[in-house]
């Protein structure tokens, strides 16, 4: 946890940590609940979604933790929650699926709903929200090389094998390799952490076995996940509106050398002060944009509400 | 009905704050509202012409560059502020002491820096490296563990992300090179430890909760020749790993991190088909002991677990073979603890390192000297490498230090961060690990 004013190298203000925790140092989500004054953070290599108080420090135990059989969690990446609604929502790339639960849950719960299956299009989920006020969940899922690689918006309420009832994606969008999503519940504008413009690369091994068909990479200039420094392939913060469909670029974006120092992997929001804070590799970094916690101007329009 | 209203226009006020202005706010209306933002925290000029850049369209002299997105606000907009640790952290740590060489791994700017083995001191300064590998060439990633084999003069690290590689270098490297040669491996490697006389590496994987087996000198997407993996291992999000081939065993060191994963990245299938499905559990910390020919699902020789133990988030580790001791990086409570190789269960370790006169802050591997008597730890949390006596025990003061960083150079402690959240009660930047 770091001052929101850190600037430069900092040490965190306070670290939770060790084994009484429960976590790893492998964990790829976070969420704030600003009602409930709690954290809740997944663990992907214990199968488990867990939640702190938010003034927790040092190595204290879970308030909750999320794990066992019923829960039908595998390796949760993303997690969201919706202080309004009373739920926690995480998404398991393993389950392909995203998955909710009371807010409250504890132990070895099932879930209430899980959106997973062909139709809903969902793969590699790598991030996750709600909007409790518009009744949304915003999922950013990725395939391989193909289609569906993108925002994926569902009903709230949405269970089971169900479509998207938006999609944002496709060549025009240049979204390929992202990560964290999140909403501004004043505007619904939504914000993704995109770390390049080229797709995943394939990894050699699935699991401990390696992959048919794979190709290492023999010199150090061929394609691959790296940030090669060129404008147009690096990493950026793109911002939708909240009724966008389809093919289409960003409406707003920070692009360029800052961005790139953060690798855009993860994105959070100070509506308060304006702010949005980009983090990836070894450090995160905070632009000042109000105009992009404003509602953003309809595709085709020419005025700003 | 009443208290769920309540609760539900509460959390809508809150949803809300920040976005709608104060009666203040309202009556300063006609100041720009980014000064006021600004001025709140006390920032300058440069950030002000940043962000009021920031906010006009191309064509209104913003900052976007109109080919792509068309029509965008925002653009190439700088930070206001920006956190992050420009020197090395240590991460592995392995000893040749036939050619006098200590070589450490950097997971914060993915490089490999070696130094001579006595290196180091009581200066406040950096310690010069004598080689320092680092730059795109090397195709070196957040990389953890590092081998090292004297006979050859080669040095090997394994990326834990970004490149599923292990990369090996030779001592006449320096700079921005290729690897001598690389192996492709599963994804969240941790650690390599090599079999000289087997002719064989070891491999332990975090997410597979595995151990892979290699030869020595396999490239490309050579296959393992073994691996033992499944429920019976007791392997649990495995870390460091040290192949013992004086008495056969592979000595490992778990977080205690469990759950049956499956494929999972966007060029796999749907797998529904995994058998029974056994939920993820949270374990001790463990030390096990696997024979060293086994394969496939196979138990442990033996186990060092339990409260007695005090590990906590173990990391690297390293076997004394003339003291029969093994050392662990005992990240959880910056401690190094010292046990008897043939320990099993519940057991105390013989010797403690720990207190802050021994400047262990967040220790991620270990190295013993036998030859000079003398204990490794390259700490991760303070941009230093400690080395003590072999059998310093207790809160006691390091020998010398080796610094990759200007004394007291603060870090901010994560690698490789996915997410962050915004905690408004207490106005932090949280980011998980």
């Amino acid at each position: 946890m770091f001052a929101r004013l850190a600037n430069g190298n900092v040490a965190p203000k306070r670290v939770i940590e060790g084994q009484a925790t429960n976590l790893s140092r492998t964990m790829h989500g976070i969420a704030y609940d600003a009602i409930h004054d709690e954290i809740v953070i997944p663990v992907a290599l214990g199968g488990a979604v867990l939640v702190f108080k938010a003034d927790a420090a040092g190595e204290v135990p879970p308030l909750r933790a999320i794990q066992g059989t019923r829960t039908r969690l595998v390796r949760p990446h993303t997690v969201a929650v919706d202080p309004v609604n009373n739920e926690i929502l995480t998404a398991d790339p393993s389950m392909r699926a995203v998955v909710v639960f009371e807010r409250t849950a504890n132990g070895n719960v099932a879930p209430k709903r899980v959106i997973s299956g062909p139709a809903t299009g969902l793969l590699d989920i790598v991030g996750l929200d709600v909007d409790p006020i518009r009744n949304v969940i915003v999922a950013a899922s990725r395939k391989g090389n193909g289609d569906k690689v993108g925002i994926f918006v569902f009903d709230r309420l949405a269970n089971g094998d169900v479509a998207p009832k938006q999609f944002i994606g496709g060549p025009n969008s240049k979204l390929a390799h992202f990560r964290q999503v999140t909403i501004d519940p004043a505007t619904g504008n939504i914000f993704l952490a995109q770390q390049n413009t080229r797709m995943k690369q394939m990894e050699a091994y699935v699991l401990d076995k390696p992959r048919e068909g794979f190709k290492a990479k023999e010199r150090d200039d061929d394609e691959d996940d790296s940030d090669s420094g060129r404008l147009d392939q690096m990493g950026f913060i793109a911002v939708y509106g909240p009724d966008d469909n389809g093919d289409i670029p960003p409406r707003a974006i920070i692009k360029g050398p800052g961005i790139r120092l953060a690798g855009a992997a993860g994105v959070a929001l100070n509506p308060r002060k304006k702010e949005i804070i980009t983090v990836g590799g070894n450090g995160f970094q905070t632009f000042l944009l109000p105009d992009f916690f404003k509602p953003l101007r309809k595709l085709g329009g020419t005025a700003q509400p | 009905m009443r208290r769920i209203a309540v609760t539900v226009a509460a959390a809508l006020v809150l949803l809300f704050a920040g976005s709608q202005p104060s009666p203040q706010a309202r009556a300063a209306d006609s100041r720009d509202p980014i000064e006021d933002l600004l001025a709140e925290d006390c920032v300058d000029g440069t950030a002000m012409a940043i962000a009021q850049a920031a906010s006009r369209l191309p064509q209104e002299g913003g900052v976007a560059s109109d080919e792509w997105p068309p029509h965008a606000i925002g653009g190439v907009i700088p930070p206001i502020r920006s956190v992050s640790d420009p020197f090395p952290t240590f991460d592995g740590i392995a000893l040749d002491t036939e050619n006098d060489r200590v070589i450490l791994s950097d997971e914060n700017r993915h490089s490999l820096l070696v130094y001579a083995r006595s290196a180091g001191g009581s200066s406040s300064d950096p310690t010069e490296p004598v080689q320092w590998v680092f730059g795109p060439k090397t195709r070196l990633g957040y990389i953890a563990g590092v081998e090292v084999d004297p006979r050859r003069r080669e040095f090997y690290t394994v990326n834990n992300d970004s490149g599923d590689l292990m990369t090996v270098f030779s001592y006449d490297d320096h700079g921005n090179v290729q690897p001598r040669r690389t192996l492709s491996l599963p994804h969240q490697s941790w650690d390599v430890s090599l079999a000289p006389r087997r002719d064989e590496i070891v491999i332990s994987v975090q997410q597979s909760n595995a151990l892979s087996f290699y030869k020595r000198g396999a490239t490309g997407t050579a296959a393992p020749i073994r691996t033992i993996r499944g429920l019976a291992t007791e392997l649990e999000d495995p870390h460091g790993t040290y192949f013992d081939e004086a008495h056969n065993e592979i000595i490992t060191a778990n977080h205690g991190n469990w759950t049956q994963i499956r494929p999972y990245t966007p060029y796999d299938p749907i797998v529904t088909d995994v058998g029974e499905y056994k939920s993820g559990a949270f374990h001790p910390s463990a030390i096990t002991f696997h024979a060293a020919d086994a394969s496939g699902d196979v138990s442990p020789l033996r186990t060092i677990e339990g409260d007695l133990t005090g590990l906590n988030w173990p990391m690297g580790i390293d076997v004394d073979l003339t003291h029969d001791e093994i050392a662990v990086a005992n990240y959880g409570d910056s401690s190094v603890r010292i046990f008897r190789r043939g320990d099993k269960g519940s057991v105390q370790p013989v010797r403690v390192l720990r207190g802050a006169l021994t400047q262990i802050v967040g220790p991620v591997s270990v190295a013993i000297d036998t030859k000079h008597d003398e204990l490794w730890v390259a700490n991760y949390g303070d941009h230093t490498a400690v080395v003590f006596p072999r059998t310093a025990s207790g809160n006691v003061r390091p020998k010398r230090t080796i610094r990759n960083a200007p004394k007291d150079t603060p870090t901010c402690g994560f690698t490789n961060a996915s997410a962050a959240a915004y905690d408004s009660k207490r106005d932090e930047i949280l980011v998980p690990n």
